[in-house]
């Protein structure tokens, strides 16, 4: 077979998601990263993470290639430091200053603080997935995102506040508005990823809201009547310091409702990984996830428990679990020229400081 | 062998037949011959095959079959993961270095500069501070209501004041809450709590807890301990990333002041010249050593819990009550007997307990 024989028959291309992640394989690596990060001050984390990364990516295939991940620690902690410099550093500076001024004065102060933390938050998740984007290959070519940040951290804190104002009834909406402008901008080389959002509104959202906002609240007030009424016996009447048997009552009553609060978000979580892949195309290429909400339910309280009673310790095997949960669930149909795309421009030097100051980096 | 040639310029796929040699691979790829040396190669494992890139090619990658590889004797890219595991085990050293140079900085270099940096702070800006922090505290200690027990309080302060070398007013104050302790602010203020009085059996032992909190203040351990918590705020946020909110939560602790502990040679000095202030004023310097004694009596006791805060914040109560005898001398009373009963009576509204301020923290 010559080549252009063999680069015409690749014309147009099903996209086929395979996976060959074993996520006890990671065990090791897990308790690699967490005593480098013991003895590292959790210095060792941006290489830690880096590892991670560069494991489940080479997991995961498409059509039978294995993407690759070729981030790099160095960048994530560059990254970092810039993040610490130009945003930690003055905000610490600006909220330890509101301390001197009287009371009417700080509020004024940390007020803004707050807005600027949540257009940040909004920044920091734009370039969290610029930067990953741009570390992800498949067939020699990178992913590349375009669109501005800047922009992006507009649109984020205008829902981030009218979630506030309607009391969280916003966020179903907000999730899809979110991920619009990521999905749109995203290419493969240059070819164009499109985020249809009417596509993505025909699976419903706010019905499996409804039970999590409802049924989380509910169990709230049923968390803390119990609480208190348990607690009144348990407290000490007179003294100061809570018991031991109290400290470990309070734990036990937050872990228990964690887990209540995880089988109804389920059915949510779910829908949002149906809706988004609904709205996403690449060319004529659709995607959907088959995933329902008794398997999320699944997934979640046993990644909690793989977390919490290692101390976090497992992070990296909950994530490679999770990839290869998610990846299983992934169909797409329709072709898409793939052969056809050519490489993007290089992307951003350092990665994701800010997303990591704020503790939101994802996987 | 069969492999699959990746460019980096297109996402094309394109199968080449490679051919490996003494120390280098070759193949042909759209009529161009590719040689690769194996001495440079990267190899990626991923499981049943591999996948190499070169240096010389950048974004470039060949994808082949692990076990027809090592048929062709084509290696595992020995060198290329010899100096992976050399940069990073020098990486790791580095960051375990750059790891203890924070901790010398945390345990030694802030405690060492926080002193100077406290005596270098403006009173006023210290005073500013401190009725921001009363502001807050306000809320979990809630001031007794005004009447004689807290003007005798206060008018004590003022002679303390008067016999201490200090910029600032110190005003002392009766707070309500459920914990024996006293605690000095920065710019002066010292609040006892209700229960604290309640421990004290004699004006002088009221005396000897309040003066020892003005000498806090006179000495500036306050401002130093906050300075520490400032220097810790940033290192934490600094090392774990400000996402934790562990640098925000040190930086905002130094607000609720009732937690700064100070060091135990600042606990040493403010125990003499404490005494000194009672003594400058002809006043007792004999109630140090009893009240700390009882303290001691219950940390081991029943009542452990009731005197926590106070025997964390001031540890060793047992040796200093010795040093502070062997130190004291006797003098007036610091309160007369009307006083003194108004004081013990200075917050007699009925106590919250825990459970009450669960409900209802802001209390009304
Ligand atoms: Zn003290």
């Amino acid at each position: 077979m010559s080549i252009s024989e063999d680069a015409a028959s690749t014309r147009g291309e099903r996209l086929v998601f395979g996976e060959n992640l074993a996520p006890g394989k990671f065990v090791g690596l897990s308790f690699k990263n967490g005593l480098l990060n013991i003895v590292t001050l959790t210095l060792y984390r941006f290489w830690a993470k880096t590892e991670v990364r560069r494991r489940i990516w080479s997991g995961v295939s498409l059509n039978g290639e294995a993407f690759e991940y070729t981030g790099r620690g160095k960048e994530l902690f560059l990254g970092f430091l810039l993040a610490l410099v130009l945003v930690v550093l003055p905000l610490l500076i600006v909220v330890f200053t509101a301390q001197f001024l009287a009371p009417q004065l700080a509020f004024l102060i940390i007020l803004p603080v707050y807005l600027v933390l949540f257009y940040l938050m909004g920044f920091g998740r734009f370039t969290a997935f610029r930067y990953l984007a741009s570390r992800t290959h498949w067939r020699g070519v990178r992913f590349a995102l375009t669109g501005s940040p800047w922009r992006y951290a507009w649109s984020y804190i205008g829902y981030m506040l009218l979630n506030v104002i309607t009391l969280g009834w916003f966020a179903p909406a907000a999730q899809r508005r979110l991920a619009a402008p990521l999905w749109n901008g995203l290419r493969f080389g240059d070819r164009e990823f499109k985020f249809d959002i009417d596509r993505a509104r025909k699976v419903g959202l706010y019905g499996p809201f409804t039970v999590f906002w409802l049924g989380g609240v509910v169990s709230y007030f049923v968390f803390m009547g119990v609480a208190i009424a348990l607690a009144g016996d348990m407290m000490p009447k007179t003294a100061s310091e809570p018991s031991l048997a109290f400290i470990a009552f309070v734990y036990a009553a937050i872990l228990a409702w964690a887990v209540v609060l995880s089988v109804l978000s389920a059915p949510y979580q779910a829908a949002i990984l149906r809706t988004l892949a609904a709205g996403i195309t690449l060319e004529d290429a659709r995607f959907s996830f088959k995933v329902g909400w008794l398997e999320m339910a699944g997934l979640v309280l046993t990644n909690l428990a793989l977390v919490t009673f290692t101390l976090g310790f497992l992070t990296p095997v909950m994530e490679a679990r999770t990839a290869k949960f998610l990846i299983r669930r992934l169909r797409s149909e329709g072709e898409v020229d793939l052969a056809a795309a050519r490489q993007a421009e290089r992307g951003p030097r350092m990665g994701e400081g800010l997303a990591d100051a704020f503790g939101m980096a994802t996987v | 062998m069969q492999a699959r040639f990746h460019d980096g310029l297109t996402a094309r796929s394109l199968p080449v037949e490679v051919t490996v040699e003494a120390h280098r691979l070759s193949f042909d790829a759209d009529g161009e011959t590719h040689v690769w040396s194996l001495a440079d190669l990267q190899i990626e494992d991923l499981g049943d095959r591999l996948r190499l890139s070169h240096p010389k090619v950048g974004d470039g990658r060949l994808t082949l079959d692990a076990a027809a590889w090592r048929a062709s004797g084509g290696g595992a890219g020995l060198k290329a993961e010899r100096r992976h595991q050399k940069r990073e085990a020098r990486l790791v050293v580095g960051l375990a270095v750059a790891g203890l140079a924070i901790a010398a900085v945390v345990f030694i270099g802030m405690p060492a500069a926080s002193g100077p940096l406290a005596r270098a702070t403006p009173p006023n800006i210290e005073e500013r501070m401190g009725r921001n922090f009363e502001a807050q505290l306000s809320i979990a200690f809630r001031p007794c209501d005004p009447g004689a027990g807290q003007t005798a309080l206060a008018a004590f302060g003022q002679r303390l004041e008067a016999a201490a070398d200090t910029p600032f007013d110190i005003r002392v104050r009766a707070v309500q809450a459920p914990m024996v302790n006293a605690f000095a602010l920065p710019g002066g203020a010292v609040m006892v709590t209700d229960d604290l009085i309640a421990l004290a059996k004699t004006p002088d032992e009221l005396a000897a807890v309040i003066a020892h909190e003005a000498a806090h203040v006179e000495r500036r351990h306050v401002m130093q301990a906050v300075w520490r918590s400032l220097g810790l705020g940033l290192v934490l946020d600094a090392v774990v990333g400000g996402g934790s909110g562990a640098g925000q939560q040190a930086v905002l602790l130094a607000g609720s002041v009732a937690d700064l502990r100070f060091s135990r040679s600042a606990e040493s000095e403010a125990d003499v010249r404490g005494q000194q202030l009672l003594e400058a004023n002809g006043l007792s310097s004999q109630g140090m050593a009893p009240f700390f004694e009882r303290i001691a009596a219950k940390g081991e006791g029943a009542e452990a819990g009731a005197v926590r805060e106070l025997m964390s914040s001031h540890p060793d109560s047992l040796s200093r009550a010795r040093e502070s005898a062997a130190r004291a001398r006797p003098g007036a009373p610091a309160f007369t007997p009307a006083e003194w009963a108004a004081i013990r009576m200075v917050c007699q509204k009925p106590k919250r307990t825990l459970r009450q301020i669960l409900k209802n923290p802001l209390g009304d």
